[in-house]
């Protein structure tokens, strides 16, 4: 009998072409999006040398030394400007008021910095005349203390400049924000999973569907049905999920981690939370199908938002201000399942994941079996 | 006018829906105006960001000691425990974007002239790790500098050269009055934003109508009531319009409520144009999906990928400049493009003259070029359609 069952549940819900558009190729179609818009994020390229020109102040003892070294900065493949000669103050106030530079230095005793936004640009700028102001006072003070000291051989030393940091990796992988995107957008196709768990229980319910009549009166245990139905919508939604991690994975090359045998678990398991929660909204609310979906879309949309899959910062300034809200939100603790899979060296904070949706998924289903049990109907 | 009211009414049925989409939008513009927008009271003097890093030495000697002090002017130490799981914690949280790591022996070796390096571990793409590195570089470079030309120095003497040559600041003028007010405001990010929620809302609230109207039945309905059917469409496009403009004026209105300041802009009436164009624009495109369409299930999935899309590759949800080309060449066919690039030239305008405004009229024109094209198109096929059958 459960075959029987499961086998025509899954003829069913598959012909439902709108469900499987919603489950696989939103999804799939989502995250093309989101590559396209991602795509050079991460890229060096994202940096362009920074339109700057210099005034000179026409003392020669100043100009000198600051035209070497900012024309020493804006050479080569790895410049950090593309200068401009200003032949006067006026080139430059004009050139910055219409936006072609993104600043001016006067040089001068003191190199003087004249901006009018105060952007990364400008701070890179100020960075660089702050560096060349430290560098020269020390060369001053050295030659001043040493004046038999080699003029050249100090001049040389500043310009060879050495490499005193290193970067290492925390962890087996970087902690690449981009990725919760996609994390987040796996965690809500789950999540639009709910509406077959949603189809399951209205079609149990012999009071809501034609279909849950005829199944209601046949020889079958309601929870064999339920069960083998569920199965059905497991089965789909689980296939639509590998696809979908195929798909980020191949095709657009999104990072998992090494350790697949838990990425499909964690599939997995978002696939049965997704399910039983539509199960349990659907069972709670008595209301026409109209509402069950708009609970259940609202209900997701709002999940994803909270675990930053519309506007990353949100996810950080929900662990920062009110933690507790990260673990009572399913959708959230799926996208971090799946972070701490690519993050993390040690398991614990999976673990951690993992078993509070396990939880979740307890309490939804013993909720849905409370609501739907022993169910009779006098008169439909 | 019956048509016309049957349109009001079928738009009041759908209200549900369309609060939805106002609801996210209200929601996510807020948490942008709370996060990214630059604190505008302090935008007349220059400030440089600082980073938040993780401070870890295993040694202490005057010279890290004084590189410690330095670094603070452009950091924000947050004390975290050295393990390996809480740092990675604090990063994947971003409690700091920075771990920064003195190895035990390095002054010794730096004193030597060696080239021991200090670790880093960092959030890759935050910005602020830029000022961090540069301090770090200039520090043990001077230090290096003077090691190599002044080797009688001790290391007090040595960090207190180090504190003399690194102290003040490089004076920094500030143009405020040719800074634009918008740039970067929260109006100018609302704005953009607008383009996702009001293509959400028209192309789900008119395609209805459109669906409704098209249905056989209520057609040869009207078709034997003694209205014309030039009369009866104007009916439609006149309570599509209406429709479209109050979607219009109650998101705009949210802007007046959240940032009321930008509202007494010279920039503001040139958002508003721009608004409008737009609101026409997708007004025609609706007419267009509602034509094509037939039943409304197909229509909430055509919906969401016409509003998204365009939304994430025209620079709607990542700003334009950090798009790859190529996408952006596929998103200027879509006409939020256009609108985005409008939007964020008005955002930058200080002087108001003709050499300025073209950029933004040109942007807008083909705005309205595309309006054109949706309209002639819906014309055609709403008129094949009906000869069809």
């Amino acid at each position: 009998m459960f075959r029987h069952v499961f086998v025509y549940r899954f003829k069913y819900l598959i012909r439902d072409r709108e469900l499987v558009f919603w489950t696989f190729v939103f999804p799939v179609i989502l995250a093309s999006f989101f590559y396209m818009a991602f795509f050079n994020i991460n890229k060096d390229e994202a940096f362009h040398p920074i339109n700057v020109a210099v005034v000179y102040g026409g003392e020669e003892q100043y100009d000198a030394p600051f035209k070497a070294v900012i024309e020493d900065a804006s050479k080569g493949k790895d410049k950090l400007f593309n200068l401009k000669d200003a032949t006067s103050q006026s080139d430059a106030e004009q050139w910055l008021k219409k936006g072609r530079i993104a600043g001016y230095f006067t040089s001068g005793e003191t190199v003087k910095l004249t901006i009018k936004d105060s952007e990364l640009e400008q701070s890179i700028m100020k960075s660089f005349a702050d560096q060349y102001r430290s560098s020269r006072l020390a060369v001053q003070r050295i030659a001043q203390d040493h004046p038999d000291s080699l003029k050249e051989e100090l001049l040389k030393d500043i310009g060879n400049r050495g490499n005193y940091v290193k970067e290492t990796a925390g962890g087996n992988s970087e902690p690449d924000s981009m990725l919760n995107y996609f994390y987040a957008l796996i965690a809500m196709a789950c999540f639009y999973g709910s509406f077959w768990g949603m189809k399951e229980v209205t079609d149990i319910q012999a009071d809501i569907s034609d279909r849950a009549a005829r199944v209601n009166t046949a020889p079958v245990h309601k929870l064999l049905a339920f069960i083998a139905g569920s199965a059905a919508a497991l089965v789909i939604l689980f296939t639509e999920m590998l696809l979908l991690l195929a798909y980020l994975n191949f095709a657009l090359h999104i990072s998992f981690g090494n350790r697949a045998g838990l990425v499909i678990l964690t599939a997995l398991t978002g696939s049965v939370l997704g399910l039983s929660f539509g199960a349990l909204i659907s069972a709670i609310v008595k209301k026409g199908a109209g509402m069950k979906v708009a609970i259940l879309t609202v209900a997701t949309m709002i999940g994803s938002f909270l675990s930053g899959m519309m506007y990353m910062d949100m996810k950080y300034l929900i662990a920062r201000y009110v933690p507790f809200l990260a673990w009572l939100n399913p959708v959230n603790l799926l996208t971090d399942a799946f972070y701490a899979l690519y993050y993390y060296d040690s398991l614990s904070h999976y673990v951690r994941t993992m078993g509070m949706m396990c939880i979740f998924i307890l309490l939804f289903c013993t909720g849905t079996y409370l609501i739907v049990r022993r169910r009779k109907y006098a008169g439909l | 006018m019956p048509v016309f009211n049957l349109c009001l009414k079928i738009f009041r049925r759908n209200w549900l829906a369309v609060f939805i989409y106002v609801a996210i939008f209200v929601a996510i513009s807020v948490t942008i105006a709370i996060t990214s927008v630059h604190d505008q009271s302090s935008g007349n003097g220059f400030t440089q960001q600082k980073a938040k890093i993780a401070f870890i030495s295993e040694e202490k000697t005057p010279l890290t000691e004084g590189f410690r002090q330095e670094l603070a002017k452009h950091a924000d130490f947050v004390s975290i425990p050295d393990s390996k799981e809480q740092l990675q914690d604090a990063l994947f949280f971003r409690q700091v974007t920075y771990v920064l790591r003195i190895p035990k022996g390095f002054t010794k070796n730096i004193l030597d002239g060696g080239t021991m390096q200090i670790e880093k571990t960092i959030v890759p793409e935050s910005v602020e790790n830029a000022y961090i590195d540069i301090d770090v570089q200039q520090y043990w470079n001077l230090a290096r500098l003077y090691v190599r030309h002044d080797p009688g120095l001790t290391q007090e003497q040595l960090t207190e050269r180090l504190r003399q040559n690194l102290d003040g600041d490089t004076p920094v003028r500030m143009n405020v009055h040719e800074h634009a007010k918008t740039k970067d405001s929260f109006s100018m990010y609302y704005f953009n934003f607008l383009s996702y929620a009001l293509s959400a809302i028209l192309i789900m609230g008119i395609s209805t109508v459109m669906i409704v109207f098209n249905k056989q039945d209520l057609r040869r309905r009207i078709f034997c009531s003694p209205s014309s059917p030039l009369k009866v469409n104007l009916q439609i496009i006149l309570a599509d319009l209406l429709f479209a403009a109050v979607a219009l004026v109650a998101l705009v209105g949210f802007c007046f409520l959240l940032d009321a300041k930008s509202f007494t802009t010279p920039n503001m009436p040139y958002f508003l144009v721009n608004a409008v164009a737009f609101t026409a624009c997708i007004t025609s495109l609706s007419f267009l999906v509602g034509n094509l369409l037939n039943n409304l299930s197909a229509m909430s999935g055509v919906c969401n990928i016409l509003t998204l899309g365009p939304s994430f590759i025209s620079g709607v949800f990542v700003p334009q400049e950090f798009l790859n080309d190529t996408v952006l060449k596929i998103a200027s066919f879509t006409p939020t493009y256009w609108y985005v690039q409008a939007n964020t030239k008005i955002a930058k305008l200080t002087d108001f003259d003709w050499q300025n405004l073209r950029p933004v009229f040109t942007s807008t024109l083909i705005l309205l070029t595309f309006t054109a094209a949706f309209a002639a198109l819906s014309l055609v096929v709403g008129k094949r359609k009906r000869l069809m059958e």
